[in-house]
């Protein structure tokens, strides 16, 4: 797809990766999703900087208001920088049932966030950018519940002790 | 390898049965998400590694998983000729000694054995493992595997989903071979039709219409998607299917991109299931690379591709629509139709969307025809469904049951009840689009259009088992939390309608609800289900109108009360302990005084909590323990034996009248009203107490010589020294309560008498009335009512009670006549028709009773007593029995056996339960239920008669101490506000200034139980068995309390 | 030459073309069925549900702006049920955002308002949400105000089918669901905008507007859209 460039690209670091991600879903269906999840999981704080959705909308010619609704609109994407560990906790229906909104405030709490989030979905990072907690609606896990995602790990049947302990611990761990 | 023609198919074939029935032991791990998130990686790797390092013949391999969940990680083990051995809960240190096992032939780690399979059939193809194991269960003969058809789970756990190979093995490919072969599309569709193969993703709609109007569609160009965007929270079977037989999906596109001419397919799938992407992925390479898929299918001429999507998280691209519009790479949001997808899909073209469940059961159906199909299922649902059975429910994981089957099978008999033996109050199916069904109603057959009717629908499958601990508000609340955080927002109602939805449930589950909010809420839920443009719009009020219709009294709880039952919603409670209490003590504060060394602050607070904290102290049911958040660290806080230790350093000391005084100084002003309380048991003591509190006088009347009621008359000295007890009603006494004993209220004095002369009446006379079970026998001297005969112990009476003494029952009352007996130097037997775990009594005591030397019988159902010549009791005769299905109350019914036992006896002692017996109120104008229990207001407590308010076993039938005292104080507070027109209960409380900070670290200190007189000792006299606590361990029982009365958002 | 269809709206025997609208039909013949997201000359995405109505031998009700009609169909267009539900679905566009007749350019004119007072919406039962909105007044000519958007999507169209620009689109989702200019730049600084203003033209309430006009002064040109269709299609 070479599409009339009519507006200047902005600069976007890795612009030869980006190149080669659009190039690789050219065509396909869904390509614009697969497009900005293989950005996201390129960046290195996990997320979709203004400049590259301005640059992937001009390079693939969707306008920049469909890019940006599609952003916004799915779950997965986050436009601002994601905490270097992520704490997800699962609010699936078994999780609920089992206590996970307990967790969650407990996590929060202990991270000292204190804003309830948005109406669409929970992310919060702490200002120093340790840690960001997240809601997801279900890890399918549901045998296990409750379930907390820890930097990718899946943890199951978990106590809100052990869930402070294990976050302690990757605080103390980073701070020495 | 390319397969382009029969030989080389055969030959996979072949090879792929070599890998799953080798010459030499097999061991294969489930490693689907499930098994690996309870450790399957490292048991697999722990094989490998013992494998490698002992250079062992024997094949290691992955699985999928085989669906029990709760049982993970399993591991099958099989030696040539043997069948194949299903081990559950395997760690790392069980491999030794099952590969030693294997290379052996001696047994393995028997706690991990599961069940075995001989056979199995793939439905595709046949295996025949071996024989042996006598010992080790068949797997259907499993609770949780019997009645299971394994139709779409037909390989899951037993091939590795990452080889075609294995796949091919058990006869995979072999039906789209077959129709290749055919070349006759029509009659493809023609089969699927007459199977009545339906969506398997909630709808429901036919399969083979739907394949019938994209087949009919022109040209070439159309698509064919799978959608595997499960997204129920609650629903995770799409998830297992995937991981475990990614090829089975493929060949059920496969077949009808070949039958509807269409030669693109795409899966749409969750990017949460990192898993099942990578074996999809693996799975499409690999039928690339052997020529299933790509421009000449298995060599037949056919061209089909198929592409993999990931979804980015958004719950409405379930919606085939949004789906399409995600897949366009926009918003997933849904359009209008018509258009349906099959006229103008993605990117304008035909297109046919399947839920995956339903691609599963392609190959089946075309293998075995649609008659076999339509076997299994009810008329109108043929085949099977897949449901994950979770939440509070013993067995979880994944079940696939015909549909039709009842409710109760999947909870009662595959789940096997409750977690931790629990009552189950409802379960929740069809996710977000669903709705709470009552335990009542477990006997609905589970298929489309059944729960449909319920309102609630079968939906992909989730199953969500729900106890007392959930509040079915909350429930209705997290749901519509859940579809309003996962709308699209298109449309007006489901946008702006499940937002208002939510923060009217926010002010039920924050108590600031009103009546007038129920029918606004109903209204606008109804609304939203009929204009919105989607199916979650239309089917998200399901969950809050199923509960209105089934839980309607919840909301009425949280809305006249104030009060969450499940202690879910805290914004209704102080603390959860507060919330199970039927006083509503607070408990935090008494533990937080008496921390802080004020024992009479502490006992203040106690006491004008619960006027009986002695007694209470000793025979409490203790709900607090069940709901006590230390629980969750190590066992909850001994909040029972601490208020008794309070109560008994005041009561039993010289500290007694300047306690009193500071009671008596809570006291309002005298009112002038005047209230009778007939009863002088618990009930009537608590609300006596509160009215005179209050500054009303109060009479109490009684017929029997002294207060206490069944306290004092039922409950035996060991339990409840009467000392207690009677410096509790002398406090009660001197608030001003006056008593008029030896009257019998009905007999010497009418209600309508009362009602001349008092403001208002309340009524708490206790269940005094023992049923009498119809049983041969009963008429022989010798059988004996429990109460009567507890009675006369306590007042010191000569007892008729022989050497050798049968109690039949298993409530409290048949414990307590039981171990009185045994003191009165007999021996005794309980006989009891259930299993230890259903008994109402309260399980210290039963455990007590045991030490004392009581035996007792259980499953065993008395049957007739037997007499000799002289009409004496000589032995009672029991039928065995064995748990066979739940009934309503969650409890196995007992079934009758073959086998009889007899014990010989002399004295049999009935104590099957107590009822009331509404005598006294005959011509009062009052209305009865059948029972003879009393009908009174939930809320007010007033019965059908003005100023008459009833409350206790009397409205309850029989219960416990404090759920009759629960009714006494809140009487007094109905009768006090109904009598001055105010609320005026938090008057009599003093403002206590205490600590308000939670411990930083919880201490490390267990749990404090009581000290007990030997159990030898104690079965002489009738000397207290429970020492309580001491006052250091109670205050070090006080440090325990993790303050949840301060609540986590102040921390 | 499209095919004639035969149609019964509230009991009249109307004649019809097949491919039509009911909605299309049942204003064309004076029929009143309230619609807020629909404009003559943009497609349909049937997302106010105001246009909901009863059809012959289907159970559920369905949207007049995206259903055709078909032969021998009976449509009713209000009911006590249609007419609850309507009320309903205003009262909570009222509840959603900061709707302040008193205070706005389009009083007097604003097709929300004209619901109401069709609908007999004097009140709103529901609690509400008042949320804290921006108002975007970068642009030169125009201001847009959040607090009075309904999300009809009808600006969203009109720049994308009409003009072609496409500096509109809905972002975000749920109840957090909010009309953005590009990558959520101020309107002003929109480059693809063209600045024709026929998105203002087409808003319904107040929360597009020409600047400088007072409370109760912004009317608006409704029929801009229909007549460049129209015109587009007879060239």
């Amino acid at each position: 797809m070479t599409v009339a460039l009519a507006s200047a690209l902005p600069r976007v670091d890795d612009q030869d990766l980006i190149d080669r991600i659009i190039g690789e879903q050219d065509g396909r269906p869904g390509a614009l999703l697969g497009i900005l999840e293989q950005l996201q999981d390129a960046n290195r704080y996990k997320y979709l900087s203004m400049e590259t959705l301005e640059y992937v909308a001009i390079r693939t010619g969707v306008p920049q208001s469909q890019v940006y609704a599609v952003a916004t609109f799915y779950a997965l994407f986050n436009l601002d920088p994601q905490g270097t560990h992520t704490v997800a906790i699962c609010r699936g229906t078994a999780c609920h049932t089992r206590g996970s909104r307990m967790l969650l405030e407990r996590v929060k709490l202990q991270l000292g966030l204190s804003e309830s989030g948005t109406a669409d979905k929970l992310t919060l990072t702490t200002p120093d950018r340790r840690f960001t907690v997240r809601t997801v609606a279900c890890f399918g896990q549901c045998a296990l519940a409750p379930v907390v995602e820890i930097d990718h790990a899946i943890r199951g049947h978990v106590k809100e002790q052990a869930l402070i302990r294990e976050v302690d611990q990757l605080r103390r761990d980073g701070s020495r | 390898m390319k397969i382009q023609d029969i030989a080389a198919f055969a030959a996979v074939r072949e090879a792929g049965l070599a890998k799953l029935l080798p010459s030499r032991p097999r061991i294969a791990v489930g490693m689907g998400t499930c098994g690996s998130g309870n450790g399957a990686e490292a048991v697999y790797h722990a094989f490998k590694n013992e494998i490698d390092s002992r250079g062992l013949d024997i094949g290691l391999s992955p699985v999928g998983c085989f669906g029990f969940c709760a049982e993970e990680p399993l591991v099958n083990v099989w030696v040539p000729g043997r069948p194949l051995l299903m081990l559950r809960r395997v760690r790392p240190n069980h491999v030794d000694d099952i590969l030693d096992a294997v290379g052996h032939n001696t047994p393995v780690p028997a706690e991990t054995v599961l069940c075995k399979i001989e056979e199995w059939d793939h439905l595709t193809g046949h295996i025949k493992y071996g024989v042996g194991y006598p010992d080790v269960p068949l797997w259907r003969d499993v609770p949780f595997f019997h009645g299971q058809v394994k139709i779409v789970l037909r390989n899951c756990g037993l091939i590795n989903p990452d080889d075609i190979e294995e796949y091919v093995g058990i006869g995979g490919y072999q039906a789209l071979y077959k129709v290749l072969i055919d070349q006759n599309p029509a009659a493809v569709i023609e089969q699927v039709k007459a199977a009545k193969l339906r969506g398997r993703g909630g709808a429901g709609f036919l399969t083979g219409n739907k394949w019938e109007f994209l087949a009919k569609a022109p040209g070439p160009d159309k698509f064919l998607v799978c959608n595997a965007d499960e997204g129920d929270p609650g629903a995770y079977m799409n998830r297992n299917e995937i991981e475990s037989d990614p090829h089975a999906l493929l060949e059920g596109m496969l077949i009808a991109g070949y039958v509807t001419g269409a030669a693109r397919g795409i899966i749409y799938v969750r990017a949460e299931y990192p898993l099942a992407v990578m074996r999809l992925e693996r799975a499409i390479e690999q039928a690339r690379e052997y020529g299933v898929l790509g421009d000449n299918v298995l060599g037949r001429g056919f061209a089909f591709d198929l592409a993999l999507v990931e979804g980015a998280g958004a719950f409405v691209c379930g919606e085939e629509t949004a789906l399409i519009a995600s897949l366009e790479g926009k918003a997933g949001r849904p359009r209008t139709r018509p258009p349906f997808p099959a006229q103008k899909g993605l990117l304008g073209k035909p297109t046919n969307i399947n839920n995956v469940e339903t691609w599963y059961n392609v190959a089946p159906i075309v293998s075995k025809g649609p008659a076999w199909f339509t076997e299994t299922g009810s008329p109108r649902s043929a085949g099977t469904k897949v449901f994950s059975l979770v939440g509070k429910v013993h067995n979880t994981g994944l079940v696939e049951m015909p549909l039709g089957t009842p409710l109760s099978t999947f909870i009662y008999d595959i789940g096997e009840g409750g977690t931790n033996g629990r009552d189950i109050k409802a379960v929740q199916t069809g996710g977000p689009s669903g709705g709470c069904i009552p335990a009542d109603m477990f006997d609905t057959p589970v298929d489309y259009e059944t729960l449909a009717q319920l309102g609630s629908i079968m939906g992909s499958g989730g199953m969500v088992v729900m106890d007392a601990d959930n509040c079915m508000v909350d429930v209705a609340r997290y749901f519509i939390e859940f579809t309003h955080s996962e709308s699209c927002g298109k449309c007006v109602p489901c946008r702006v309608g499940l937002d208002k939805a939510l923060r009217m449930l926010d002010r039920f589950t924050t108590g600031v609800a009103s009546q007038d909010d129920l029918p606004l809420l109903d209204e606008l839920c109804r609304m939203v289900r009929d204009t919105s443009l989607c199916g979650l719009g239309q089917s998200a009020p399901n969950p809050v109108l199923t509960s209105l219709r089934h839980f309607r009294h919840e909301f009425e709880d949280h809305i006249v009360a104030k009060r969450c039952r499940a202690g879910v919603c805290q914004d209704l409670a102080l603390s959860p302990c507060e919330n199970s209490c039927p006083l509503h003590m607070n408990i935090p504060r008494f533990l937080q005084l008496y921390k802080e060394g004020r024992l009479e602050d502490a006992f203040l607070s106690v006491v004008l909590d619960n006027p009986l904290p002695a007694s209470t102290g000793r025979v409490c049911q203790h709900p607090c323990d069940d709901r006590c958040r230390r629980a969750g660290i190590d066992e909850p806080v001994n909040m029972r034996d601490v208020h008794r230790l309070i109560a008994d350093e005041i009561l039993l000391s010289d500290r007694f009248d300047a306690a009193v005084e500071r009671v008596r100084e809570r006291r309002l002003e005298p009112t002038g009203r005047e209230v009778a309380v007939v009863g002088a048991g618990p009930t009537g003591l608590a609300c006596a107490y509160y009215l005179a509190l209050f500054g009303h006088s109060v009479v109490v009347y009684d017929s029997r010589p002294a207060a206490g009621g069944m306290l004092r008359y039922a409950l035996p000295e060991y339990r409840l020294p009467k000392a207690v007890l009677d410096k509790e009603i002398e406090l009660i006494e001197r608030m001003g309560v006056r008593f008029l004993f030896n009257v019998d209220v009905g007999n010497d004095i009418s209600l309508n008498d009362l009602a001349h002369q008092y403001d208002a009446v309340f009524m708490a006379i206790g269940t005094w009335k023992e049923a009498w079970v119809y049983l041969p026998g009963t008429e022989l001297t010798g059988v004996l009512p429990a109460l009567p005969f507890l009675e006369a112990v306590s007042r010191e009476q000569e007892v008729p009670v022989g050497k050798k003494v049968v109690v039949i029952g298993g409530g409290n009352a048949a414990i307590d006549s039981a171990r009185t007996a045994r003191r009165l130097g007999a021996e005794v037997t309980v006989v009891y028709r259930r299993e230890r775990r259903d008994m109402p009594a309260i399980p210290e005591e039963i455990e007590a009773a045991e030490h004392e030397g009581v035996r007792v019988a259980y499953l065993a159902s008395p049957h007739r007593i037997i007499g000799d010549k002289n009409g004496q009791v000589r032995a009672l005769e029991a039928v065995m029995t064995k748990p066979g299905e739940f009934d309503t109350s969650g409890r196995r019914r007992p079934v009758p056996t073959d086998e009889v036992i007899r014990i010989e006896c002399d004295t049999v002692i009935l104590a099957v339960g107590e009822k009331v017996d509404p005598d006294f109120c005959r011509a009062s104008g009052l209305t009865l239920k059948e029972d003879g229990t009393i009908v009174a207001d939930r809320y007010s407590l007033e019965t059908s008669r003005e100023r008459f308010y009833a409350g206790g076993d009397l409205i309850t039938g029989a219960s416990n101490v404090s759920n009759a005292m629960g009714y006494g104080k809140k009487a007094a507070r109905n009768i006090d506000k109904r009598l001055m027109g105010q609320k005026r209960f938090p008057q009599l409380l003093p403002e206590f200034t205490y600590v308000m900070k939670p411990p930083e670290e919880p201490v490390d200190i267990g749990r404090h139980t009581p000290s007990e007189t030997p159990a030898a000792e104690r079965v002489q006299s009738y000397q207290e068995v429970s020492l309580g606590l001491t006052p250091v361990a109670a205050l070090e029982e006080t440090s325990r309390c993790l303050r949840c009365d301060i609540h986590t958002t102040e921390r | 030459m499209a095919e004639k269809v035969k149609v019964r709206i509230d009991g009249e025997v109307i004649a019809a073309q097949a491919g039509q609208t009911i909605l299309e039909v049942a204003r064309a013949n004076n029929k009143y069925i309230p619609a807020l997201c629909y404009m003559e000359g943009l497609s349909s995405v049937g997302a106010c549900r105001l246009c909901m109505v009863e059809v012959s031998g289907v159970t559920k009700l369905v949207p007049a702006c995206t259903t055709p009609v078909q032969e021998g169909q009976a449509v009713v267009t209000a009911s006590p049920q249609i007419d609850s539900y309507r009320q309903i679905a205003i009262e909570l566009l009222f509840a959603e955002r900061n709707h302040v007749c008193a205070v706005c350019v389009s009083s007097g004119h604003c097709e929300l308002q004209s619901l109401a007072q069709e609908h007999g919406v004097t009140h709103v039962r529901y609690p509400y949400s008042c949320p804290r909105l921006p108002v975007d007044t970068t642009h030169p000519r125009y201001v847009l105000d959040h607090n009075r958007c309904v999300l009809c999507g009808r600006c969203v169209r009109t720049c994308a089918e009409i003009e072609g620009a496409h500096v509109w689109d809905i972002a975000g989702r749920g109840i957090g669901s909010h009309l953005v200019s590009e990558l959520q730049r101020p309107w002003g600084e929109a480059t693809s905008c063209t600045s024709c203003g026929k998105c203002v033209q087409a808003c319904p309430t107040g929360a597009m507007a020409e600047k400088g006009w007072a409370v109760e002064e912004m009317t608006k040109q409704r029929t801009v859209v229909s007549r460049l269709t129209s015109m587009r299609e007879g060239s």
